[in-house]
C-alpha cells in the first residue's frame, strides 16, 4: 500500500508531504527523483512507475504539479496511479485549477483532503460529492468571512449520511425547489490521416455527463435510440450492470451535482467533418509548406475553434509562415500554431510559407504531424441518440435537458 | 529608462496576487514562524489554536522538524472544535512515533472520543489512535477496534477495518488471532463499503488464511459489484487466489491450453503430461504460442525461489500440472467468480478493469477470454500513466495469444502525443500481433513512423519491421526491399553533422536486414549483393561493419557472391586504413573467413590481400587491431602456405591443429538461437512486479492449485493447520520433483498455526521475525535462494567453509521458521531439514577467513635468534578433554642452525626425566582426568635451519583461565623460561546445533544462568569503508557487519556459529535487531554454553552490542563473557 505522497512543484520543490503509514519515507527520495528527472529529461518524467533504490514511485503529472506516491511492497500499480489521478481531479476541482501557488495557499485543505481520501495507504473516501460535504471547498464567502471574523472552519461537524447508505456516492436527501437533470453528450473525435491522405482510423470517444439536482433518492433510467453502435462502455459506479447487460438501459441513482455517467467508444467512422491537407515540398535547402483546411462533411452546425498545430522538425532553422485567415504563431519550442476559429464562407483558409533547413540538408526527410482541433456545438458526431430519460417517482416540477458537443480529440494529419 | 515604472508594475502585480491570496492560508505557508507559535497553542480561542496548528502543519509540509511542540499540541487533543481536533490529529500522526511518551498523554482523550455520539469523532479517534503505533497501547487499540467493528455506523466499521493493518504492523503475536477474528467479522459485514476495507485488511493481515474466505465465498462474490472500487481491486485478487487454492486451474482456460487434446485420456489415470512434446495448435479463437503460454502460467504459480531453483537445474522440470489440479468451467465457484467479475470490466476505474481482466485471463475458458480485450483497449484512452501500465500487461497477453488482439491492431496505432515508452510498447505489441491480413496496413503505418521527427522512434519502428518479417516469413521479401530502399535514401547515407540519430536509424535498418537474412540466407542472396554494393555510400562504421560481417558469413553462398569476393576484398583492403576500429576488426575477420573457405585460383589473391591486410593491421595505432592481426597471422597459416620456415612433420601437425581451430572460430556455426523470452519472468497481470520486471517485496504468486483441502473450511482455525502439512504431503508426495513444492505450500499454511500457537513458549524472538516476514512490510532485503543446504547443517565454524552468504527468500525463511520440530512423517521431516538449513541467513567464507590470533612466546632477541609464536587451535585434543590445543610456530631468525628444540613443562623437568614422564602420562591420561599433565610433551625438533619455520601442536592443560603457564624451552642445550598465556575462548569447543535446539536450550537457562553485557563494536566501519561505499546495497552492509562480527568471534574463540538473523527494519542504515548466535561447550565439563549477540545502532556508526551468555557454569560463563567483550572492543588490526 502507499506509504507517502509528495506534491512537487514544477521546479522540483517539495510543496507538501503526507506520510500515510508508520513506515516513514524520507524526503530525500524526492531529491533522487528530481535529480533523475533532470538528468534523463522527458523520458523519465513520462514514466509512471519508477523503481528507485529504496522505493517504488508512482508518478502523475498534472499541469506542472508532480504527484508522487511511494511504496515498498507489491500493490496494483494502477491503483496507485488511479488514486493519484483522483487526488489531482479532486484538488483541481476544489481549488479551481492546479498550480504551485494555489496549492501552497490552501495547503491546510489539501492536507485535510488527503487525510480523508486515504487511510493507512488505502483509499478511504474518494467520491467528490461526499468529500465536499466533509470538507468545504474554499470560496469567496468563506475567504471574506475568514478575513472579517478571523475564524474559518471548513471541516464539517457531521459525517455525511451517504457514507452509511447503500449509495455511497450520493449525499443524503438533498432538497431542491426546482428539480433539474441535464444530460450532455460530449464527444471527442480521434482520427489519423496518413501521409497518403487516407483516413486510417476514425473513432469517437464520448462521455455522458449528467448534472442532476433532484430531491430525495431519485431512480433514473436513460435509454438510447441506437445503443448498438456503441463499441465499448465504462460506467460510473452508480450504474446497475444487469439492466445494461440485458436491455442496454442505464439504470442508476445519480450522485448529486455533476458527474460522468458513462464513457463510450464508437469505432470505424467513415469521415471527418473537416479536412486538413498539408503539402510539404522541399528543394535546395528550402521547404515550401502549404496547408489547406476546409469542410468535408457539413455536420449542420457551425464548426468553431478550429486550430492546426504542428511541431517544426529539429532540422529547421527558421520558418516564415502566413495565412489568409486566422493567426499564425510560432512558439519558442518550435510549435507552430494556426488558429482559424470559423471557416469563412467566401474562401478556403490556407497557410503557406517557407522553412529554411539546416545548411547540410538539401531536402526534408522527416515530416511533422499536424494536430487539429475543432468544436461543434449541438451535434454528437457518433450519431448516438438519447431516447428518453425516465424518473421512477416524478417530482412535481422537473426539468430535463439534453445537449451535445463534439470536439477533436487525437485528431492527427501526417504530412 | 524609467526604473520607477518597472518598480510600480512589479509592486502592482504583487499587490494583485496578494488580493487573490487574501483569505487563504498563503501567509501561513510562506512565513510559518513569523509569530511565536507556543503562546498561540495555549490560547483559549480555537481560532488562534487553529492558526498555530496550521503554522506547524506548514512547517511539516516544508520538511522542517517541529516535534518540539509536541507536548503543547497534545494538550489540545481535548478541544471541542472539530477543526482543531483534525489539525491536532494530523500533527500527532506525523510525530507520534518520535515522541511516544508524550503521545501516551492523548490516549485518554481518544478513549473518551470513542464513546462520542458523533460517528465522525469516533472514526477519527480510532484512526488516529491506531495510527500512532505504540506497542504499549496496542491492547487498547485492539479493544477499540473490536468495539468499532460492531459500531452501528458504516463509516466507523470501515475505519475499524482500516485500523487492522496498522495493528498488525506492530507485530504483536499475541494479538494475531484476535485481529484475524475481527477480519472475519468484517468480511461478513452486510455493507459493501466495509467488506471492501476488510478485504484490504485481509490482504495485509492474513493473506494465507484462505479458509476465512471460503466461509463467505459466495456472499463475497455477490457483493463484489457493490463494493467500492478500491476494495474491488483487492477483493478480486483474493477471490482468485481462493478459487485456485481450492479448485485449481480451469481445464479450458488458456493456462492449461496445452492439455486440451491430451487431457481427455490423461485425466483418468492422472499421469503427468509431458508438455514439452505437445505443440497443439489451438482451435476456436485462433492460435496461441503454446510454449510461451506454458511458461507464463508456470511463472504465475511458482514463487521466485522456485523459479531460481528451476533455472539453476534447467533439466529438472519442477513444475508439472497433473490431472488432479484441474477443475472445469462448470464448477460453480469458478462460474460465479467469472459471472461477478465480468461487469467490472465496465468499471470506470482502470485498476478494477485490469484486475477483473486478470481473473478472466487466468480462469476463463479460452473462448471467453476475448471479452477482456475491448475494455483493456478502452483504458488506452485514459491517462498516460495508466496507459503505460495497461500496455505492459497487454504486451504479455498479446504475446501469449496474439489472436486475441490481432483484429484490434488499429487501436495500437501510435499518435504523436504518446510518450516514448508507450510508443515502444505499442510497436512491440503490433509486431507480435501482426497477421497476414493486417500486416499490409501495419506496414503502411510503419512507413509513416519512419518519417517521424523522433529518430529514436523511427529506429524502433525499423526494428519492429524486422520482427514482423521474422514472424511472417512471407513478408520477408517486401520488408527487406523496403529496408534496402531506406538504406539508399540520401539522408541516411549522407555524412552530416547531426547524423547521430540518423546513424542509429541506418544501423537499425542493417540490423533488421541481417536478422531477416539469417532466417533463410539462400533466398536473400541478392540483398547481400546490393548491400555490399552500397558499401561505398554507407559511412556509419557500425553499419559498414555489419555488412562486412555478412560478406564473410555468407561468402560461399550462392553463385554470385563467391565471384565478387576478390573485388570486395580488394576494395576493403584499399579502404582499410581509413576505417573505424570496429570496421577494421570486421574486415580482418572477413578476410580470414574468406581465406579459409577459398579454393582454386582465387586463393592466391586472397592470400595476398590477407597478408597485406595483416601487415597494415600490425602497424595500426589501436592495440586491438594489432592483437587481432597477430592472432590471425598465426591461425590460417596453413592456407597461407609458407609464411615462415616450417619444420618437418612437427610443423605440419601444428598446422592441422591450427586449421581446425581456425575453422572453429570462423567457420559458420549452426548455433541454435534460443528464444530470448526464456529469460523472461512473468508476474501476475496487474501487479507491480510485472511493470518493474522483478519480484517486488511482498509479491505472491498464485497459490498452488488445490492446496486448500476441502474439509479445511469446517475445521476451526488453529487446529487445521497442524494436520495439513503432513496430510498434504502424505497424499501428494508422489514425484521427486513435486515434493519440495508441496512442502512449500504446506508450510505456508502452517505459518498461521505456529504464530498463534507458540507465543509464550520462549521462542518469542523467532516469532518476532516470523511475523515480520509474513507481513512482508519490509522490502529492503531482496532475497534469493541457494541450494547449499547440507553444508550449513553441520557446524558452521571453521571446519565448514564456503557456505551460504545468501539471504534466503522470505518464503523459505518463513517455511523454515514454521516447520514443526516433531513431525512424524519421515519424508517431511527430511525435507524440512533441507528447508531449515537453507533458510538461514549466513555468511560465506567465514571459515576460510578465520585467522586465530597469534601471540608471541619467545622473542628472537631473547632466544638467540629463535622466534616462537603460538596461536590457539580449534582442534580438540584426543587425549583428554582438559587439554587445550595450541599451535606453536618455531622460526629460526638467526644465521646458524638451531639444534634440539623442545618445550617442556617447567615443573615436570624439575622432577622427572621428560621421556619417561611422557610415556607415563600418556597411559595415565587415558584412565582419569585427574592427573592430566599440564603439557603433553611435544616432539622434539632435531634441527632448524636458518629461516626455516616448523609447526608443532601442543596440548596444554591450563590451571586457570588467567594465570600463565610456565614452560621451559630447550634449544641448543640451553634452557629458556617462557610463559604461555591462556585464553578462555579456547577452553570450549564448538557445539553444532540448530536454532531450534539453541532456543530450546536457551529457554532452559534463564535467570541466574544468563548474563548480559554490552559493548561497542567498530570493526565493520573499516570494512564498510573499504567496500566502495555508496554503491553498496543495503544487504551488503548488513552482510559486512555480520561477517566482521562473526569473524571476530570465531577468530578469538572456539565457537560454532548457529545462526544469523537479519533485522527487518524499515530503515536503511539501521542494523538494530541483527542477531548472531553461537554455541559451544566447555571442554572439561561438556556443559553447553550459548552466546547471543544482538546489534543495535546505525550501520555506519559504532554499533552497540548486547552479549548474552547462557551457561550453567556461572563463573565460567561470566569469564567467557568478559573475554568476549574484551576482544570485541579491541580494534581490528588491518
Amino acid at each position: 500500500m502507499l506509504q507517502c505522497i509528495f506534491l512537487l512543484s514544477d521546479s522540483g520543490e517539495v510543496m507538501l508531504e503526507k506520510q500515510l503509514t508508520g513506515h516513514r519515507v524520507d524526503r530525500s527520495i524526492c531529491d533522487w527523483f528530481w535529480d533523475h528527472a533532470i538528468s534523463q529529461g522527458d523520458a523519465f518524467k513520462s514514466q509512471p512507475v519508477i523503481a528507485s533504490p529504496t522505493h517504488y514511485l508512482f508518478q502523475v503529472v498534472r499541469e506542472g504539479i508532480t504527484f508522487l506516491a511511494c511504496t515498498q511492497v507489491e500493490m496494483p500499480p494502477l491503483m496507485g496511479i488511479e488514486f493519484l489521478c483522483r487526488v489531482a481531479d479532486v484538488l483541481s476541482d476544489y481549488l479551481g485549477g492546479l498550480n504551485e501557488d494555489v496549492i501552497k495557499d490552501n495547503f491546510v485543505i489539501v492536507y485535510e483532503l488527503l487525510d480523508e481520501m486515504i487511510d493507512n495507504g488505502f483509499p478511504l473516501t474518494t467520491e467528490p460529492n461526499i468529500l465536499r460535504e466533509m470538507i468545504a471547498p474554499p470560496n469567496i464567502v468563506s475567504k471574506v468571512l475568514s478575513v472579517v471574523t478571523g475564524n474559518s472552519s471548513n471541516v464539517s461537524d457531521t459525517l455525511p449520511g451517504a457514507t452509511g447508505s447503500c449509495v455511497p456516492w450520493r449525499a443524503a436527501d438533498p432538497k431542491y425547489a426546482n428539480n433539474e437533470v441535464y444530460v450532455d453528450l460530449v464527444e471527442e473525435m480521434d482520427a489519423v490521416i496518413n501521409r497518403d491522405g487516407v483516413l486510417v482510423k476514425c473513432e469517437i470517444y464520448g462521455e455522458v455527463q449528467v448534472n442532476s439536482h433532484l430531491s430525495g433518492l431519485p431512480d433514473l433510467t436513460l435509454s438510447f435510440a441506437n445503443p448498438s453502435i456503441l463499441d465499448d462502455v465504462r460506467f460510473h459506479p452508480c450504474v446497475r450492470f444487469r439492466p445494461w447487460e440485458s436491455h442496454q438501459i442505464l439504470s442508476f441513482v445519480p450522485p448529486d451535482g455533476e458527474f460522468k455517467l458513462m464513457s463510450y467508444r464508437v469505432k470505424k467512422l467513415k469521415s471527418t467533418p473537416i479536412y486538413v491537407k498539408p503539402q510539404l515540398t522541399s528543394d535546395a535547402g528550402k521547404c515550401r509548406v502549404n496547408v489547406l483546411v476546409g469542410i468535408r462533411n457539413d455536420p449542420g452546425k457551425t464548426i468553431d475553434s478550429i486550430t492546426v498545430q504542428f511541431q517544426l522538425p529539429p532540422c529547421i532553422l527558421s520558418a516564415d509562415l502566413t495565412s489568409n485567415h486566422g493567426t499564425v504563431n510560432i512558439l519558442s519550442n518550435k510549435i507552430c500554431s494556426w488558429s482559424i476559429n470559423r471557416i469563412p464562407k467566401d474562401k478556403a483558409p490556407s497557410l503557406s510559407g517557407t522553412l529554411v533547413l539546416e545548411s547540410e540538408l538539401d531536402r526534408l526527410h522527416v515530416f511533422p504531424t499536424f494536430r487539429v482541433g475543432f468544436r461543434i456545438m449541438g451535434v454528437a458526431l457518433s450519431g448516438l441518440q438519447i431516447d428518453k430519460l425516465d424518473l421512477r417517482t416524478v417530482p412535481n416540477r422537473l426539468y430535463k435537458g439534453f445537449r451535445a458537443l463534439t470536439r477533436a480529440g487525437e485528431f492527427e494529419v501526417r504530412s | 529608462m524609467f526604473p520607477q515604472f518597472g518598480a510600480t508594475a512589479e509592486t502592482l502585480s504583487k499587490a494583485s496576487t496578494m488580493v487573490f491570496r487574501i483569505g487563504t492560508d498563503a501567509h501561513l505557508y510562506d512565513d510559518p514562524d513569523d509569530v511565536s507559535i507556543a503562546p498561540l497553542l495555549d490560547s483559549k480561542f480555537d481560532s488562534e489554536k487553529c492558526e498555530a496548528l496550521k503554522r506547524l502543519l506548514a512547517q511539516i509540509a516544508q520538511g522542517f522538524d517541529v516535534s518540539n511542540f509536541f507536548p503543547q499540541v497534545v494538550k489540545n487533543v481535548a478541544s471541542q472544535s472539530l477543526e482543531v481536533k483534525k489539525l491536532v490529529y494530523l500533527y500527532l500522526l506525523h510525530y507520534a512515533e518520535k515522541r511516544p511518551n508524550e503521545a501516551l498523554l492523548s490516549i485518554n482523550c481518544f478513549q473518551k472520543d470513542l464513546g462520542d455520539p458523533n460517528p465522525l469523532v469516533r472514526a477519527w479517534a480510532l484512526r488516529t489512535m491506531a495510527g500512532i503505533r505504540l506497542h504499549v497501547i496496542a491492547p487498547l487499540v485492539l479493544v477499540a477496534v473490536g468495539k468499532c467493528a460492531r459500531d452501528p455506523s458504516v463509516y466507523v466499521r470501515k475505519c475499524a477495518a482500516n485500523a487492522l493493518p496498522k495493528l498488525h504492523d506492530l507485530r504483536q503475536e499475541e494479538h494475531t488471532s484476535a485481529v484475524e477474528e475481527i477480519v472475519g467479522i468484517l468480511l461478513n459485514d452486510h455493507s459493501p463499503g466495509v467488506v471492501g476495507a476488510a478485504a484490504a485488511a485481509f490482504a495485509s493481515v492474513c493473506p494465507y488464511n484462505l479458509s476465512l474466505i471460503g466461509r463467505n465465498y459466495r456472499k463475497l462474490c455477490e457483493i463484489l459489484p457493490d463494493v467500492e472500487e478500491w476494495g474491488q481491486i483487492v477483493l478480486i485478487g483474493i477471490l482468485l487466489r481462493y478459487v485456485i487454492a481450492r479448485h485449481g486451474l480451469v481445464k479450458e482456460s488458456i493456462m492449461l491450453s496445452l492439455h486440451c487434446t491430451e487431457s481427455s485420456h490423461s485425466e483418468k489415470d492422472g499421469s503427468d503430461v509431458d508438455f514439452r512434446l505437445l505443440k497443439v495448435p489451438i482451435d476456436m479463437s485462433g492460435t496461441c504460442d503454446s510454449e510461451f503460454v506454458n511458461m507464463v502460467s508456470k511463472c504465475y504459480i511458482e514463487s521466485p525461489d522456485e523459479y531460481l531453483s528451476r533455472s539453476s537445474y534447467t533439466n529438472r522440470v519442477s513444475f508439472e500440472l497433473n490431472g488432479t489440479h484441474f477443475t472445469s468451467k462448470t464448477n460453480d465457484d469458478v462460474k460465479i467468480l467469472l459471472y461477478c467479475t465480468s461487469p467490472l470490466l465496465w468499471s470506470n476505474n482502470s485498476a478494477v478493469v485490469l484486475s477483473a481482466a486478470g481473473v478472466h485471463w487466468v480462469m476463463a475458458p479460452k473462448e471467453d477470454i476475448k471479452r477482456i480485450v475491448k475494455p483493456l483497449l478502452f483504458i488506452l484512452r485514459s491517462s498516460n500513466a495508466s496507459k503505460y501500465v495497461v500496455l505492459c500487461n497487454i504486451q504479455v497477453f498479446a504475446k501469449a495469444m496474439p489472436s486475441l488482439f490481432a483484429p484490434y491492431y488499429e487501436d495500437l496505432f501510435i499518435c504523436s502525443s504518446d510518450s516514448y515508452q508507450i510508443k515502444g510498447l505499442k510497436l512491440e505489441i503490433l509486431s507480435s500481433i501482426a497477421t497476414d491480413s493486417s500486416i499490409s496496413s501495419i506496414f503502411k503505418e510503419f512507413q509513416d513512423y519512419i518519417r517521424d521527427p523522433d529518430r529514436r522512434f523511427a529506429a524502433d519502428t525499423i526494428a519492429a519491421i524486422g520482427l514482423c518479417a521474422q514472424r511472417l516469413p512471407n513478408m520477408a521479401y517486401s520488408c527487406v526491399d523496403g529496408l534496402l530502399a531506406l538504406t539508399k535514401e540520401d539522408f541516411l547515407t549522407k555524412d552530416f553533422g547531426s547524423g547521430d540519430q540518423e546513424a542509429g536509424v541506418l544501423i537499425q535498418a542493417i540490423m533488421s536486414i541481417k536478422s531477416i537474412i539469417k532466417q533463410d540466407p539462400p533466398s536473400h542472396e541478392k540483398v547481400i549483393i546490393q548491400l555490399v554494393s552500397s558499401l561505398d555510400s554507407i559511412k556509419v562504421p557500425a553499419a559498414r561493419a555489419m555488412i562486412i560481417w555478412m560478406v564473410g558469413e555468407y561468402s560461399s553462398l550462392g553463385e554470385i557472391i563467391p565471384r565478387m569476393l576478390t573485388t570486395v576484398l580488394k576494395y576493403l583492403a584499399w579502404c582499410f586504413t581509413s576505417e573505424a576500429l570496429e570496421t577494421k576488426l570486421q574486415i580482418l575477420n572477413t578476410a580470414s573467413k574468406v581465406l579459409l573457405c577459398a579454393t582454386g585460383e582465387d586463393l592466391w589473391t586472397f592470400k595476398k590481400v590477407f597478408s597485406y591486410l595483416v601487415e597494415l593491421a600490425e602497424c595500426d595505432l589501436n592495440y586491438d587491431v594489432r592483437d587481432r592481426a597477430r592472432l590471425l597471422k598465426k591461425l590460417p597459416s596453413c592456407n597461407l602456405g609458407s609464411q615462415g620456415p616450417e619444420e618437418g612433420t612437427n610443423g605440419l601437425n601444428e598446422k592441422n591443429v591450427l586449421h581446425v581451430v581456425a575453422k572453429c572460430i570462423f567457420g559458420r556455426q549452426t548455433r541454435e538461437v534460443k528464444a530470448e523470452s526464456n529469460n523472461y519472468r512473468f508476474y501476475l497481470p496487474g501487479s507491480l512486479s510485472q511493470i518493474v520486471l522483478h519480484a517486488a517485496p511482498g509479491y505472491e504468486p498464485l497459490p498452488k492449485p488445490c492446496s486448500l483441502p476441502l474439509d479445511d473450511l469446517n475445521v476451526p482455525e488453529g487446529t487445521h493447520a497442524v494436520e495439513k502439512g503432513p496430510d498434504y504431503s502424505g497424499t501428494d508426495d508422489h514425484g521427486t520433483s513435486s515434493g519440495p513444492l508441496d512442502e512449500e505450500s504446506a508450510s505456508d499454511y502452517d505459518s498461521q498455526h505456529s504464530i498463534t500457537g507458540s507465543s509464550g513458549s520462549g521462542r518469542s524472538d523467532d516469532n518476532e521475525f516470523t511475523s515480520e516476514e509474513n507481513d512482508n512490510a519490509d522490502p529492503l532485503i531482496q532475497i534469493s535462494d541457494v541450494g547449499n543446504a547440507s553444508e550449513n547443517q553441520n557446524g558452521v565454524s571453521q571446519s565448514s567453509p564456503a557456505n551460504l552468504g545468501e539471504l534466503m527468500s522470505n518464503r523459505a525463511l518463513e517455511s523454515w521458521l514454521e516447520e514443526q520440530p516433531g513431525s512424524s512423517n519421515p519424508g517431511i521431516s527430511e525435507q524440512s531439514q533441507v528447508c531449515k538449513s537453507s533458510a538461514r541467513i549466513s555468511i560465506r567464507d567465514v571459515g576460510r577467513q578465520v585467522k586465530p590470533k597469534s601471540y608471541s612466546l619467545l622473542d628472537p632477541a631473547n632466544g638467540n635468534g629463535l622466534k616462537v609464536d603460538y596461536s590457539f587451535s580449534s582442534e580438540i585434543s584426543s587425549i583428554s578433554p582438559l587439554l587445550v590445543c595450541i599451535e606453536v610456530f618455531f622460526k629460526n631468525c638467526s644465521s646458524e642452525t638451531i639444534m634440539e628444540i623442545t618445550l617442556v613443562d617447567e615443573e615436570s623437568t624439575r622432577a622427572l626425566d621428560s621421556a619417561d614422564q611422557a610415556a607415563a602420562v600418556n597411559e595415565s591420561s587415558m584412565k582419569s582426568y585427574d592427573n592430566v599433565p599440564t603439557l603433553v610433551p611435544m616432539e622434539e625438533i632435531p634441527s632448524l635451519e636458518p629461516g626455516q619455520t616448523t609447526r608443532r601442536l601442543l596440548q596444554v592443560r591450563f590451571h586457570h583461565h588467567l594465570l600463565p603457564l610456565k614452560l621451559a624451552l630447550f634449544c641448543n642445550g640451553k634452557k629458556l623460561p617462557i610463559k604461555l598465556r591462556p585464553d578462555i575462548g579456547y577452553f570450549v569447543k564448538p557445539l553444532p546445533m540448530d536454532v531450534e535446539a539453541f532456543t530450546d536450550e536457551e529457554s532452559h537457562l534463564p535467570g541466574m544462568f544468563e548474563y548480559t553485557r554490552s559493548c561497542t563494536f567498530t570493526d565493520h566501519i573499516g570494512e564498510l569503508n573499504k567496500e566502495s561505499g555508496d554503491g553498496l546495497l543495503i544487504k551488503d552492509k548488513f552482510l559486512a557487519i555480520c561477517e566482521s562480527l562473526a569473524l571476530k568471534m570465531l577468530s578469538n574463540a572456539n565457537l560454532c556459529l548457529v545462526s544469523v538473523d537479519m533485522p527487518i527494519a524499515a530503515n536503511l542504515d539501521d542494523a538494530s535487531g541483527l542477531r548472531l548466535r553461537f554455541s559451544c561447550e566447555i571442554l572439561s565439563s561438556l556443559i553447553p554454553c550459548l552466546i547471543t549477540i544482538t546489534v543495535q545502532g546505525k550501520c555506519c556508526d559504532p554499533l552497540n552490542l548486547f552479549i548474552k551468555v547462557n551457561c550453567e557454569e556461572t563463573v565460567f560463563g561470566l569469564n567467557l563473557m568478559n573475554r568476549i567483550v574484551n576482544f570485541l572492543v579491541e580494534p581490528a588490526l588491518f
